[in-house]
């Protein structure tokens, strides 16, 4: 076995490890001790693999899953997938670090690690049919998680509008891999298909209507851990991107940007933490989807970069919210909480997540909406505009989020001798992050060079196609 | 001659900006510097920092007149495009910078003794750390980029300062309107940043501050007459112009000298210096020209009317500061760039010593008030003197309602703003009824829905 496979295997086992010491009588801080060390232990050797260039050689291919000429990598790591596997092990540290005591349960753990695991192997592999199960199974462990009396009506959302998409899905990757099927109508008949699954998925206008409401009536762990992966980005680069005409990529972009708007304009009135949350997370996650428009391959850096960025910081955010929950209830942002100077580093954290998320300078996602803009703006001037509106709005609803949850006079100073700060675990993961975050932002050569390769390599893929298909 | 330069403008910049990392990560870790160090800190970074602008404007102005590109390279190392970063030098930026570290070290040292002891010294610091790195940004900026980093860094420190007694529910909601017109004014920033990248091909601002404005076939005609007007309504929006120039007395919620420092002599002159630099812009556009000389002639008579009738001190000197504001912004479309940055730099440090001095002010007159036990009466102006009774009652009404352009903006914008997205959110929850069967529950109390 070469010493990248030993790498792979030792990445795959980790939470594997946690999904079995889930089943033996262990307490679930002990449980929680082990899930976070394996993630942290996940974390280093993803970091591992994603800065050593002679680990990137992996790729176990077969023809047996598809008829597609010369087969699929059922597994590969490349430039786009080594950066990738640190933003889920970094996901799920942050998940298993940061979750209250008392919601931790054994089953609750076991899920996460399941649901890393399925992330992990989505964003190593290319192939369509092994991308299609991933899927479904990411699907039904996120329905698992709602499985709950209480919250049967957003299960009932979720199926329906992830069970529509899973569905266009599998008949996509059906009419894609089956034989001749490659350059004729019964391939971009499938593409259409497993693009609205995508953007389904995405939650991108006019599919959207579930990710608010699963932020805000479902859970919102869960929901965090789904969405903040963004496979749905994930099935558009790998499936989507090398094949697609320009002009399916420019409905896509043009979609994803209303998105971005509309997202980021809703956030703004939503009287919910949670459900600004879900909103938030839509206009962030959309501008992924713009930068895959691949117009050139500094927009989809940029699309790249912010996957990365909006993903942790808006999973940091979210994680905030849900830790200020714990020690307040349900939030209402038309009244002012107080409570920043009993938990300042949360207060800090959550504002610098939260501008990170929005593209503030000094932060990753500022990098990542500079390439996207910069690189689009030539053939695609409205993607600019689209940004920069969208920017401004979700600057504005991050703040008048902060100002609801930590300013204000607390009603709890009556109450002194309660304790709500956070817990070191909980301060340490959070300050990594945003260390992290603006770190990365500060000093982002060596990502911004990764996912210019990676762009790189996809916009090459994409050509050979073209030129193999004569389009 | 350029590596003591280029060395020069990097420990001006760095300076502030060393301070706000060490600041910052002492705050996010919950572990604030001492007092004593806190303001030693600020003193040295501030003082080294006007020294580093001082000693390269004297080398810079004895040198040669013109503009030098100092690159400090970009965010990316092998690939075209990006984020790259940038200064333009010449005697024009290096006065504004030293003049702003100047400012920021005298703010800095009044604030040490005004804030000693207040629960939010730290965080001031960090603020202010984190303005004047932006000010010094936003100075020297050789492209947009870093331009809008500066242009962000100030607003965002603006708006917090201004809720920095962020107890009090009426700071927080000032603070967000505050940077609500802020953000209009990035994003018409941004706007003409997208549009000058997407006619010129380049964000290099020695297209727009330099020679290049008008040699370049992309630059001209209406090209250069709409990102003129995109840079002008980003400078209304800073510097408090008409019609955005209600958010003025909001701000004044913030300690007295963020106030004095933000509304009296630094931030509000940051678009008057934009549009100093962007001169041989607007010459191009004589269109967006004249709707400076309009805006900036609008805002100085309204300023003017309205600052007469302002109940508190800070509101009034900051009307007053808007006045001038509106001159100096006259001043540049008639195309008097000197005196402009003559009357900018003058105004700036006079107003910023009659926002400090203000509360001292205010105590002896209260003295003085108590020993003769009876209250002065406000002499009456020319205004009130020239005016009809009439258009003198009107022009009260309007000043004290501070033009009415709160409740316009409500109404034009706030309003119709919100209700739209209010009723898409219900269109969202319908989506979600509408493909299903059952209704829709009443809302699930969170608290137990934590879990993984």
């Amino acid at each position: 076995m070469s010493d990248a496979r030993l790498w792979l295997a030792g990445l795959v086992a980790l939470p594997a490890l946690v999904i079995g010491a889930s089943t033996l009588r262990l307490d679930v801080a002990q449980l929680r001790r082990i899930a976070t060390a394996a993630a942290l232990a996940m974390l280093l050797v993803a970091l591992g693999i994603a800065v050593s260039p002679s680990l990137h050689d992996v790729s176990i291919r077969t023809s047996a899953l598809s008829a597609v000429p010369g087969g699929e990598a059922i597994i590969r790591i490349d430039t786009l997938s080594a950066a990738l596997l640190p933003f889920a092990a970094g996901l799920w540290l942050l998940t298993v670090a940061v979750t209250p005591r008392a919601a931790l349960d054994r089953r609750g753990l076991r899920r996460t690690a399941l649901a890393t695991l399925i992330t992990l192997a989505s964003f190593l592999t290319e192939s369509a049919i092994v991308l299609l199960l991933l899927s479904m199974a990411s699907v039904w462990v996120f329905l698992f998680a709602l499985a709950d009396p209480a919250h049967r009506y957003q299960r009932r959302v979720v199926a329906a509008y992830l069970g529509f998409s899973t569905l266009l899905f599998a008949i996509g990757v059906g009419l894609l891999v089956s034989p001749g099927a490659q350059n004729t109508t019964v391939e971009s008949a499938g593409m259409w298909l497993i693009v609205i699954a995508a953007l389904v998925r995405k939650g991108i206008v006019p599919f959207h209507a579930w990710v608010p409401e699963v932020f805000d009536h479902g859970r919102l762990g869960p929901a965090i851990l789904f969405n903040a992966p963004q496979l749905g980005a994930y099935m558009t680069v790998v499936l989507i991107v090398p094949r697609a005409s320009p002009e399916m990529l420019r409905i896509i972009a043009i979609l994803a940007l209303a998105t971005a708007v509309y997202g980021a304009a809703l956030a703004l009135v939503q009287a919910s933490a949670r459900r600004a949350c879900g909103y938030l997370f839509m206009s962030q996650s959309a501008l992924v989807m713009a930068g895959l428009d691949c117009t050139s391959a500094s927009a989809l850096a940029g699309g790249l970069l912010v996957w990365l960025s909006a993903g942790l910081a808006f999973a940091g955010l979210a994680r905030c919210v849900l830790v200020l929950e714990a020690r307040r209830g349900r939030l209402d942002l038309t009244t002012y909480h107080g409570g920043y100077e009993r938990m300042p580093v949360l207060a800090i954290a959550f504002l610098l997540m939260g501008l990170a998320c929005t593209g503030f300078p000094g932060t990753l996602g500022f990098i990542g909406q500079e390439l996207l803009v910069d690189g689009a703006v030539d053939v695609f001037p409205v993607m600019g505009f689209a940004v920069v509106i969208a920017s401004a709005l979700t600057g504005l609803a991050v703040l008048r989020m902060y100002f609801s949850l930590f300013c204000g006079r607390s009603v709890a100073l009556a109450h002194a001798d309660l304790r709500l700060g956070l817990k070191p675990r909980e301060a340490w993961t959070f300050v990594a992050l945003v260390l992290a975050l603006v770190g990365l932002g500060v000093a982002p050569r060596a990502l911004v060079d990764s996912r210019f390769a990676a762009s790189d390599e996809i916009l090459r893929q994409r050509q050979e196609r073209m030129l193999e298909g004569g389009r | 001659m350029s590596v003591p330069l280029t060395w020069l403008v990097l420990v001006g910049v760095g300076s502030p900006a060393v301070l706000l990392a060490l600041l910052g990560v002492a705050s996010l870790i919950n572990r604030p510097l001492p007092e004593r160090w806190t303001a030693s800190l600020a003193g040295t970074s501030m003082t080294v920092s006007f020294a580093a602008f001082f000693v390269a404007f004297v080398v810079r102005g004895t040198a040669t007149t013109g503009a030098q590109l100092l690159s400090y390279g970009a965010w990316s190392t092998s690939y075209e495009g990006g984020v790259a970063i940038e200064f333009l030098v010449d005697r024009l930026s290096l006065a504004f910078a030293a003049l702003s570290a100047a400012i920021a070290g005298v703010v800095s040292a009044f604030s040490n003794r005004y804030l000693h002891r207040e629960p939010g010294y730290n965080r001031y610091f960090v603020l202010l750390a984190l303005f004047v790195t932006g000010m010094l940004l936003i100075a020297l900026a050789g492209n947009v980029a870093v331009l809008f980093i500066g242009w962000e860094f100030v607003g965002l420190s603006s708006a917090l300062l201004v809720a920095f007694f962020h107890e009090r529910p009426a700071a927080v909601a000032n603070a967000f309107r505050v940077l609500s017109v802020y953000r209009i004014s990035d994003a018409a920033m941004l706007a003409a940043a997208v549009l000058l990248r997407h006619v010129a091909g380049t964000d290099s601002l020695s297209l727009l501050f330099g020679s290049g404005v008008g040699t370049t076939s992309a630059l001209t005609g209406a090209n250069a007459t709409i990102i003129a007007i995109l840079l002008i309504v980003a400078v209304a929006g800073k510097s408090a112009l008409l019609p955005f120039s209600s958010w003025l007395p909001r701000a004044m919620e913030g300690p007295t000298p963020s106030s004095a420092v933000y509304y009296g002599s630094l931030s509000i002159h940051a678009g008057c210096f934009l549009l100093l630099r962007a001169a041989p812009l607007l010459e191009q556009a004589p269109l967006a020209r004249l709707l400076a000389g309009v805006l900036g002639a609008s805002t100085a008579v309204f300023a003017g009317i309205t600052t007469r009738v302002q109940s508190d001190v800070k509101s009034s000197l900051a009307y007053a500061s808007l006045t001038q504001v509106g001159l100096i912004v006259v001043e540049i479309a008639i195309g008097w760039y000197t005196i402009a940055f003559v009357h900018l730099a003058g105004h700036a440090c006079f107003r910023l010593l009659q926002f400090l001095s203000a509360p001292n002010v205010l105590h002896d007159l209260h003295g003085i008030e108590d020993a003769m036990g009876d209250r002065r009466s406000p002499g009456s102006g020319d205004l009130e003197v020239v005016t009809l009774n009439r258009a003198r009652q009107r022009l009260f009404l309007i000043a004290l309602e501070r033009g009415f352009l709160d409740s316009l903006l409500d109404r034009g914008i706030v309003g119709p703003f919100t209700r739209l997205a209010r009723q898409l959110t219900l269109l969202d929850q319908w989506l979600c009824d509408a493909v299903l069967p059952a209704r829709r529950p009443v809302a699930v109390d969170a608290g137990e829905d934590q879990d993984e």
